[in-house]
């Protein structure tokens, strides 16, 4: 039988419509965009307690209407914002993780100047850093902080007692007070049992020697100065000594071997941040009890953290900022720290007794919630350029490079150097 | 004597007997009719394929940044990609990976197939299709079981290693093992695909050749050099020419295989090939200008690669 003419030109037809892309409208809600109780889409990624947090929300203002969508891990949900504001659908709140906030501060004009909706003593609440990395040059604030990570060492203290080392958290803490306390440490460690101490050394040791500094790798007038800085360098070679010293397990963060790692004892020290504690929990669980926290050597710490933003161009931005309000205060960040274990980012939160007194049975009595306060209340403030990551991650990369042996230990900074070099163009 | 042509009669004539069949006036429906039925396609590809790629050479000339200023550039994209170290480090292990993903896998497919085509081969039917199994496996289990395969602490491979008391070899960390695990995986997907290519192309051959050949006294490896592969000819340059062309834009692989070390696929990029570099800038870092000129670098090479293969292909032929 033969298919009519017309039949094909049906189908003609049909292939304009299906190719064509439908605009997609926003939502369709009849409240206007001024109203705070609109219904509003909210973008977070998984693992910050975002449904949690829309819960808590929702108590205390019965009369909003939120849409949450867990996007997918921080990258998948900062390409998604990127694609959005690049010219699609924007959500009216989003959370930016700090890895990705810098490329996003660049351009400020994306986001709403949160000054405009609350002052311009909206930064002065938090963390003097966390707010920091927030704002645009042209003093643009672009997000609310959320969390911080803070930092601090996990360690096994049956371990340290199987090698002749303390295992109270403040002793062990006297003990490697220094830098180079920590690697004498370790060598004691590693003679004594013939194990590695540390599971590695570029996000164990060089990531927390590198954020200690006062300058990083940018002059406070935005000049690129990490290859002169000395700060840089000497973080640098903290970490090749560490690797030197033999007391490294060379197992990157996340690699298969991590986990594993934690549960059967293979290193006894790991590094800490707020996020991570329930990663330990969760790849180690017969180890209950063993493991300690205190603080860092030398002087302060963060890793992670988030902010919580407004793209400029979304359709319900009074009732984002009610969200935001409500739910970034001292007060709300303590109450969300108490159900999920999220470090706070306000000043006041984090003196809070509810943060300082915090304890875990799984760390023993380590006085985890000081310890990580701490470490975040004296974090230094430096500046930060916008190719601040890329530096990072070429130096990091030149470390990952040395504890596999592609690279001697002493060609390690030459290699970091040219790292960021390439990364720069 | 002329030719002349007698209108053969059609079913129309036998409706109505005696009248002489007409030429058909085409009508506007019926001229239009057969671009109507491709054009869903070519509108389509039009969209997605053409549009996208011509507006990949207009961003390349820019500095562009997808959430905030696009600056024209000219060709400086390209000047800095061609001193770009980490470009020509992408490119080698490209075609490394290439190479040996390639090379043993159409061979090995070529031997399995000439096993498969066997009259006498019980369960040929299970074996066909099991072969495919591997093609149809999701390309990010894959990546993560071969990971977990090759790795080095508690890896299937590493453990064999250790009980005949050799030394663990830490794959990912070196530049060839990190090469024979992509291709590894590469191999374990796409050889049932070729094996079977290269089956339907053998059975093509009728059976009375190689009789002819075997009374002539050519032996079996004669056979399959002067008889086999000649006649398999065309599959072979299609499965070359597509392997060519996938190998070169090896993507998913060395993007899953080891996430720890992010986009760069190992932290002296020791797998980071062409297209991972390219979704590396392009995404990674938001310099979709740089990324486009690496994504014309690449379809560049491509179509340079693809015509060298045809011609060398084809030139043999001319031996005949």
């Amino acid at each position: 039988m033969i298919v009519s003419s017309t039949a094909a030109v049906v189908a003609l037809a049909l292939g304009l419509v299906s190719g064509c892309t439908s605009s997609g409208g926003s939502g369709g809600s009849s409240a206007s965009s001024g109203d705070a109780n609109a219904q509003f889409t909210f973008w977070s990624f998984t693992g910050i307690g975002a449904k949690a947090s829309v819960a808590e929300y929702l108590v205390k203002n019965p009369h909003a209407h939120v849409k949450l969508s867990e996007v997918g891990s921080t990258t998948e949900t900062a390409t998604a914002l990127t694609a959005a504001l690049a010219g699609g659908v924007v959500p009216d709140l989003v959370m930016i993780q700090g890895d990705d906030l810098p490329k996003f501060v660049e351009n400020p004009s994306n986001f709403v100047d949160l000054r405009t909706l609350g002052g311009n003593d909206l930064a002065s609440k938090y963390l003097g850093w966390a707010a920091g990395a927030a704002t645009g040059t042209n003093g643009s604030i672009i997000g609310v902080p959320t969390d911080v990570g803070g930092l601090g060492l996990a360690y096994r203290a049956d371990l340290f007692k199987a090698a002749g080392l303390p295992t109270d958290p403040a002793e062990v803490a006297k003990m490697w007070s220094t830098w180079d306390g920590f690697i004498a440490m370790g060598k004691k460690y590693t003679a004594a049992t013939g194990k590695p101490f540390v599971d590695n050394v570029e996000t164990s040791v060089f990531f927390s020697t590198v954020n200690q500094v006062t300058e990083k790798y940018y002059s406070p007038d935005g000049k690129l100065v990490y290859d002169t800085n000395p700060q840089v360098k000497n973080a640098f070679d903290v970490a090749v000594k560490t690797y030197e010293a033999g007391i490294s397990a060379n197992i990157a963060a996340w690699s298969s071997g991590w986990d594993p790692g934690k549960a059967k004892g293979t290193f006894a020290v790991t590094v800490a941040p707020s996020w991570l504690l329930s990663g330990i929990k969760s790849a180690a669980p017969a180890t209950a009890g063993k493991w300690r926290v205190t603080t860092l050597p030398g002087v302060g710490g963060n890793w992670g953290g988030s902010v919580i933003a407004i793209p400029a161009r979304a359709a319900h931005p009074k009732a984002a900022w009610e969200y935001i309000k409500t739910m970034t205060s001292a007060a709300a960040q303590t109450e969300h720290f108490k159900r999920t274990g999220t470090l706070p980012a306000a000043k006041d939160s984090l003196k809070s007794d509810a943060v300082l007194s915090y304890t875990d049975k799984f760390f023993g009595d380590s006085p985890i919630g000081k310890v990580l306060s701490d470490s975040v209340l004296r974090f230094n403030s430096f500046y930060n350029g916008p190719d601040t990551s890329a530096i990072g991650a070429g130096l990091l990369n030149a470390l990952a490079s040395m504890q596999t042996g592609d690279v001697a230990p002493a060609d390690a900074w030459q290699t970091g150097l040219k790292n960021v070099k390439d990364a720069l163009g | 004597m002329s030719a002349t042509t007698t209108p053969v009669p059609t079913h129309r004539d036998r409706k109505q007997p005696g009248k002489q069949p007409t030429r058909v006036r085409s009508s506007f429906v019926e001229r239009v009719a057969p671009y109507a039925y491709v054009a869903p396609f070519f509108i389509i590809f039009g969209i997605f394929g053409l549009f996208p790629l011509v507006f990949t050479f207009f961003v390349a000339l820019f500095d562009w940044n997808p959430i905030g200023a696009h600056t024209f550039v000219g060709l400086a994209n390209f000047e800095r990609l061609l001193h770009d170290s980490r470009f020509w480090n992408a490119l080698g292990n490209t075609f490394g990976i290439f190479v040996i993903s390639t090379i043993p896998q159409l061979l090995l497919a070529l031997g399995l197939a000439q096993l498969l085509n066997n009259a006498r081969l019980r369960w040929a039917t299970f074996f066909r299709m099991s072969m495919l199994l591997p093609f149809i496996t999701s390309v990010a289990a894959t990546a993560l079981i071969f990971g977990q395969i090759f790795d080095r602490n508690f890896g299937l491979i590493n453990w064999i290693l250790g009980l005949l008391n050799l030394d663990p070899i830490n794959f990912l960390a070196s530049r060839l093992g990190s090469w024979v695990e992509i291709s590894a995986m590469v191999t374990w997907r796409w050889f049932g695909y070729n094996t079977l290519l290269y089956l339907a192309g053998l059975q093509a051959i009728p059976r009375q050749m190689y009789e002819a050949a075997s009374v002539d006294g050519a032996s079996g490896w004669q056979q399959f050099t002067r008889l086999t592969i000649p006649s398999l000819r065309p599959v072979i340059i299609f499965t070359v020419i597509m392997s060519t062309i996938g190998g070169l834009q090896i993507f998913t692989e060395p993007l899953l295989v080891s996430p720890e070390s992010g986009l760069t696929c190992g932290a002296g990029r020791q797998c980071q090939t062409l297209a991972l570099f390219l979704y590396e800038q392009g995404f990674g870092q938001f310099s979709f200008g740089y990324g486009s000129a690496i994504g014309v670098a690449l379809f560049v090479i491509v179509v340079v690669a693809a015509l060298i293969n045809f011609f060398l292909i084809t030139r043999t032929q001319g031996a005949r």
